[in-house]
């Protein structure tokens, strides 16, 4: 489905829920993300919010940029209210107070929201096995706040709190990996999606929303300003990130692992790290030690691949 | 008070008065409002056909008051639009029910019919063609034509063996393979099938080579369907020479 172009494009849904007028940045992939998958979901959707980005961005007082039920809850719960509306709406419906059909209900969190703050409530949501789909929406540091660093940002990132100088390479740890955490709570749907590859990204989000249980979206979203690079990069990069193996595309359904997008032979990284600022400091030493993991996690989840996680 | 123009028409839903374009598709104009009515078969890019039947309301136009499919109605002035009477909802259980008969897995479909409380259907389903879940729903077909302008499938037959098909049922030469057919398939039973050589659609058993980007060597389109978008745009061959990301 990935490559497909042209022709299915013009057959994408032209109706928003996530709507313009919101205050993100230029060439935003996160914004660009979020509209596809309210898109494909549709209307009958409640969404939980984490403090974020997508959060400020979309709700300033008096606007708003959601036609969709919305709330907005603290960086820690998303995933515990998402779980809360899930059940309060199968109580409703079998008092019959609510009509049958089948509302699918989200929490979305940026990565500092999913794999540092909300853990334990996503951990806990999946656990319980609630009926809902959990987004991440991943661009690698605290953006909304000023570009700290989570425990997503990627290795030789360098962000204010872990800036590069002589005496670091800036992040000198490797980024957590979120979803195979989430896979490991044996869910039903667990797949991580690109912007950049939108009819991959719809595939993945009817997939999540058709799951019976909890379902895990694990978005990589460019970040022009947090990544010191164009705006007009966004799409670019994010195809580079799936070329290079940085951020690979593949979906775990029922626990068996697929990789959506096989990429054989991986691009030079330098391809990817070029364009943004925030690597610009790495010399040949350190790009090639990551290069050479990138390369190594990449062979690991090849290994994987049609194998029980 | 008289309409601003002669293109602005007022109708009601459910009894409350709505606004719509003349001539604009019934559905398209309840959707919009806000209103949910179901369909499987209408693509707003595509001309409305009417084929799955779900869209239906019923219309009380006059003194006469009919059940109808909502997709293909045009908008009038003064109509009545009722969406969830006892008869409307009880046809559609009926309609949903014989597309289950044909379409059993398809889970779209499924999750459609459990709303409305429709779980198994008391019809025979097709033993025959178990492993075709198409409901004739003729999307596909509207999309090659509509939208690709590749017209490379059609319905062939009648009656109880009316299908979708390639010519003859057999190789599709006029498909590109772009895949918007699978794209759009409410019961996703076209089938795409990728590797590093080829892209396989199944149901039109159409097999292209793809091309590889000269800078990158990776496949990214299939050749035939870059001769295509050279020849409708106008452009030399060597511009699709490279993907998208090297160009």
């Amino acid at each position: 489905m990935e490559s497909l172009n042209v022709f299915a494009a013009r057959l994408w849904p032209t109706e928003n829920r996530f709507v313009s007028g919101h205050r993100a940045c230029q060439g935003c992939g996160e914004a660009l993300a979020v509209r596809m998958v309210h898109s494909i979901l549709g209307r009958n959707t409640m969404v939980a919010s984490a403090t974020g980005c997508m959060e400020i961005i979309s709700s300033s007082y008096p606007d708003t940029a959601w036609s969709v039920p919305w709330i907005h809850v603290a960086f820690e719960n998303a995933a515990a209210v998402a779980s809360g509306i899930e059940s309060g709406l199968d109580i409703l419906a079998k008092k019959g107070r609510l009509p049958k059909r089948r509302i699918t209900v989200v929490g979305m969190g940026g990565d500092g929201g999913t794999a540092d703050i909300g853990i334990q409530a996503l951990s806990g949501a999946m656990e319980r096995g609630h009926d809902m789909i959990y987004i991440c929406y991943d661009n690698e540091a605290y953006m909304n706040t000023g570009i700290q660093r989570s425990s997503s940002t990627p290795m030789g990132a360098s962000t204010t709190t872990s800036p590069a100088g002589s005496l670091s390479i800036g992040q000198q740890t490797w980024k957590k990996n979120v979803p195979l955490i989430v896979a490991a709570h044996d869910v039903p749907y667990v797949a991580t999606a690109n912007p950049s590859f939108p009819f991959d990204l719809a595939e993945k989000v009817r997939k999540a929303a058709a799951a019976r249980g909890p379902a895990y979206l694990h978005i990589f979203s460019a970040c022009p300003t947090g990544w010191r690079m164009a705006p007009e990069l966004a799409i670019a990069i994010g195809r580079k990130a799936v070329r290079t193996g940085v951020a690979p595309l593949y979906e775990i359904v029922d626990g068996r692992l697929r990789i959506t997008v096989p990429t054989p032979e991986l691009q030079p990284l330098r391809d990817y790290l070029k364009p943004q600022g925030r690597f610009r400091h790495l010399d040949e030493k350190t790009i090639a030690e990551i290069e050479k993991r990138v390369a190594e996690e990449y062979r690991k989840l090849e290994n994987r691949e049609g194998r029980k996680i | 008070m008289e309409p601003p123009d002669d293109k602005t028409v007022r109708f009601q839903i459910n009894g409350r008065s709505h606004e719509g374009t003349r001539g604009e598709s019934l559905l398209a104009a309840i959707r919009r409002h806000g209103y949910e009515v179901p369909s499987l078969c209408y693509h707003e890019a595509v001309s409305p056909y009417g084929a799955c039947r779900l869209c239906l309301v019923e219309v009380k136009r006059g003194r006469r008051q009919k059940l109808t499919t909502s997709c293909n109605y045009p908008l009038q002035e003064g109509i009545e639009v009722f969406l969830d009477t006892d008869r409307v909802v009880r046809h559609r259980r009926t309609i949903l029910q014989l597309l289950l008969a044909m379409a059993p897995e398809a889970e779209e479909l499924r999750s459609l019919a459990a709303e409305y409380g429709v779980e198994d259907t008391p019809f025979v389903t097709d033993e025959e063609h178990a492993d075709n879940a198409c409901i004739l729903c003729g999307l596909c077909n509207r999309v090659c034509n509509e939208v690709v302008g590749a017209h490379a499938i059609a319905f062939a037959g009648r009656g109880l063996h009316k299908r979708m098909e390639s010519p003859y049922d057999d190789v599709a030469e006029a498909c590109i393979g772009c895949g918007a057919c699978v794209f759009v398939c409410p019961t996703s039973c076209i089938g795409i099938e990728e590797t590093e050589q080829m892209r396989r659609i199944l149901k039109w058993h159409r097999d292209l080579p793809m091309q590889k980007c000269a800078a990158c060597g990776r496949p990214f389109a299939p050749t035939f369907q870059i001769m295509h978008f050279a020849d409708k745009i106008g452009v030399e061959r060597s511009h699709f020479d490279r993907c998208p990301d090297c160009r």
